[in-house]
């Protein structure tokens, strides 16, 4: 498995992602990566805000036409996610804190997947007041992305350390 | 000047804690600073995409009601990014990436105070479902987008072009 790793890690690719000097290498798919935690999570935030009650003039069911912004920022995430996987193979797949963040990353696309089929496809969206598990939905959601966000950031503190050259872990 | 206060800022106890005198302190504000930006840009992308014309059946006077959400994730950012820069000022002084970020939040700021001060607010505030904004209202949206990306760029490039961590 070590090896699988290594040689991902060692690939002409993986190599490039993490040593180029470039900025398109490392710097420029890290920004991708931001970028898509931007839409995706803050356009996700902004449904599940209204979910919750905010701005309640404002009609639901539009709200929908941004899945496909949503849609194109996860795969700008899985895409550089992966890039910056494989430059650092043998630290961020040893590392157990990864796996909580692809496992909050799961759960929180499927709560949204969810909001799509159970909330926006209602036909009563809009006429009636939201319902007890549009709320529940809405706060699950907002959990599970809070939860991403939080074990990406601590990939960083614990665990293998990977990332730039000469970077360390700060909390030991 | 700048240096002084500088050196002023470091030498004080909330530098020693921010900096790693309290270790949790600077992971929680990293972590912090990301959902911050998310709720901005959630919130501001919403706003602005909608003045460019999509999800139009959305009535714009409804829709502002949503903007304390952002005010809120620009002050939480506003908030810990004043602490990363008490925790270690010298990381950001001479860094151009920082000049950079804090001039694309300057502009993005000036943006939105030329949006109330023109009168514009008021205009797009009135414009309802299946109605497009003024011109005036889409170049604002446009130039929102491209300023609040252009920070998350400059911060990202904070430890490439500049050399803060």
């Amino acid at each position: 498995m070590m090896q699988v790793l290594a040689s991902l890690e060692n690939s002409a690719f993986g190599t490039w992602v993490r040593e180029s000097s470039s900025l398109l290498a490392y710097p420029t798919i890290l920004f991708m990566h931001t970028v898509g935690l931007g839409f995706l999570v803050g356009l996700n935030a902004a449904i599940d805000l209204r979910m919750l009650g905010a701005a309640p003039r404002m009609p639901l069911a539009p709200l929908e036409k941004f899945y496909p912004i949503m849609w194109t920022a996860f795969w700008i995430n899985a895409l550089s996610g992966t890039a910056l996987l494989i430059a650092d193979a043998t630290t961020k797949m040893t590392n157990p804190v990864f796996y909580i963040k692809m496992t909050f990353v799961t759960l929180a696309v499927v709560n949204m997947v969810i909001i799509r089929r159970r909330v926006f496809r209602r036909p009563s969206l809009d006429l009636t007041p939201l319902s007890g598990s549009t709320r529940v939905l809405a706060m699950t959601s907002l959990f599970f992305w809070a939860g991403a966000i939080t074990a990406g950031r601590l990939m960083a503190y614990f665990g293998p350390v990977s990332g730039a050259p000469g970077l360390q872990n700060r909390i030991p | 000047m700048l240096q002084a206060f500088s050196t002023w800022l470091h030498s004080t106890r909330l530098s020693w804690a921010v900096a790693g005198g309290i270790p949790w302190i600077w992971p929680l504000c990293e972590t912090l600073h990301f959902m911050g930006l998310a709720l901005l840009m959630g919130v501001v992308g919403v706003f602005d995409l909608r003045m460019l014309g999509m999800a139009k059946e959305l009535p714009l006077g409804p829709l502002q009601r949503l903007m304390p959400w952002a005010v809120l994730g620009f002050t939480i950012n506003l908030v810990t990014g004043f602490l990363f820069f008490t925790g270690d000022p010298f990381q950001y002084i001479h860094n151009i990436a920082f000049f950079f970020k804090l001039l694309f939040i300057a502009l993005a700021g000036v943006n939105v105070i030329l949006f109330y001060v023109t009168g514009l607010y008021r205009r797009v505030d009135g414009v309802g479902a299946g109605h497009d904004v003024p011109f005036p209202a889409k170049i604002a949206a446009a130039a929102s987008l491209i300023l609040w990306i252009g920070v998350m760029y400059w911060g990202r490039m904070l430890p490439f072009i500049g050399n803060a961590f």
